[in-house]
């Protein structure tokens, strides 16, 4: 009477797997995990500002094509390309060459580092002109006047949230990339799946927050 | 009792598979008579019925689906078994390049929408709609989700994409919102400091 066995012989064609279900270790089903949830975390942030925009009677779309969109392609290029040189630090690694992975990390952090010193160039630019979470500046007013003030809150908490995930894998990095000697390809490659889920947040806040708020008019 | 199990386990499939195709027929029919009850197809209310009911149409598809890969529909795909832990890496340098460059690509037909100030509606529609196709990218072939074992990916993608389309519902109380106060006030400058 070995009923649980056969049940389990008959399930293993496509779920089975033992110790290892996914075929994967656990650190990398943990990121995976982590990844999942941090993704419910920015839909629902993304979510909470379509709503507010949808119920304002006015939004302000202040962002002219040149320079803001510009300014936030760059961006965006900037991202993608960091993107790309993780993928080829994680092939590097899978092929036992360190070296290369490590130099391919390096280029990877720099990537990081110059989106957070534009986005923190450009957050200045827009706090000088006198945004605030929950204020306009007086020229957006005058052009948009039934304009909610929702516009800063949700900029700087969805922008801000993502610059935090930048910065936090930035660092991360720079500690796989320090002590890549002590690191098994695994470690590389998990903190590879964070940085590509910090550049996939951004396919989607760069054009809902940027591209949306394009100048119209302008 | 081995072949009576597997009997039993024989009609289960069966059973489950035919519940799971006639709920997927039933979604894609509401679909498509959505689409024609629908005078104007493209407002949110109807993309929005259309989507759901599809994607719905979608999920009680992946049963059968993966019950006829496993029976071997599609075996022409399947290749030997695969090893126990996959520790080997797939995917050339070539096809990141292309990935690459289909991202870049992307980005720049966004970017050329707000440049020609395509009107907000429409902008919306396209650029979801390529944002998803770009994540879906990333998912598969940076993230390398194409290459691990499918069970992995059916884990964590429907369950993520039903709670995400699950957030949509407060849709509604937004449009409402925002009539009620378009229909009480006339517009005021007053309220904002």
């Amino acid at each position: 009477m070995s009923t649980h066995a056969e049940v389990e012989t008959a399930v293993t064609a496509d779920w089975g797997g033992g110790t290892l279900p996914y075929r994967i270790g656990h650190k990398k089903l943990g990121m995976w995990l982590f990844i999942v949830s941090d993704a419910l975390t920015f839909s629902a942030l993304l979510i909470g500002y379509s709503y507010a925009r949808l119920a304002s009677n006015q939004w302000p779309t202040p962002f002219k094509f040149s320079p803001s969109i510009l300014f936030s392609t760059t961006m965006t290029l900037c991202l993608l390309s960091s993107s790309f040189t993780m993928v080829m630090a994680v092939k590097a690694s899978a092929h036992g060459n360190r070296r290369a992975a490590r130099r391919w990390i390096g280029g990877t952090m720099l990537g990081g580092l110059l989106f957070l010193v534009l986005h923190l160039y450009e957050w200045n630019h827009l706090i000088s002109e006198g945004l605030k979470p929950f204020s306009l500046p007086k020229e957006w007013l005058e052009r948009w006047p039934q304009a909610s003030p929702l516009f800063g809150a949700t900029f700087f908490a969805i922008t801000g949230l993502h610059m935090f995930h930048v910065f936090t894998g930035f660092c991360y990095l720079g500690i796989v990339a320090l002590t890549i000697r002590k690191r098994t390809h695994e470690d590389v490659e998990v903190s590879g799946l964070y940085w590509h889920f910090v550049d996939l947040v951004w396919m989607f806040v760069f054009p809902m927050i940027y591209l949306l708020s394009v100048d119209f008019k302008g | 009792m081995s072949s009576r199990l597997q009997n039993l386990m024989q009609k289960q499939d069966v059973i489950l598979n035919a519940i799971c195709l006639l709920l997927a027929t039933f979604f894609f029919i509401l679909a498509l008579s959505n689409l024609r009850w629908a005078g104007n197809f493209l407002t949110i209310d109807s993309l929005f019925m259309t989507a759901v009911c599809l994607m719905l149409a979608g999920v009680f598809m992946i049963n059968p689906a993966l019950w006829a890969h496993e029976h071997g529909l599609f075996a022409a795909e399947e290749k030997g078994a695969a090893p126990a832990v996959d520790l080997h890496f797939e995917g050339t340098t070539k096809l990141f390049l292309a990935v690459l460059g289909g991202l870049l690509g992307m980005t720049l037909v966004e970017v050329l929408l707000a440049y020609f100030k395509v009107p907000l509606e429409l902008m919306l529609t396209i650029l979801l709609g390529l944002s998803i196709i770009k994540a879906a990218l990333i998912v598969a072939y940076f993230m390398h989700l194409r290459f691990e074992r499918i069970s992995l990916m059916l884990t964590l993608v429907p369950m993520l994409v039903v709670c995400i389309c699950l957030l949509l519902i407060f849709f509604p109380d937004s449009f409402r919102l925002n009539k009620m106060r378009t229909y009480n006030q006339p517009p005021t400058t007053t309220t904002h400091e």
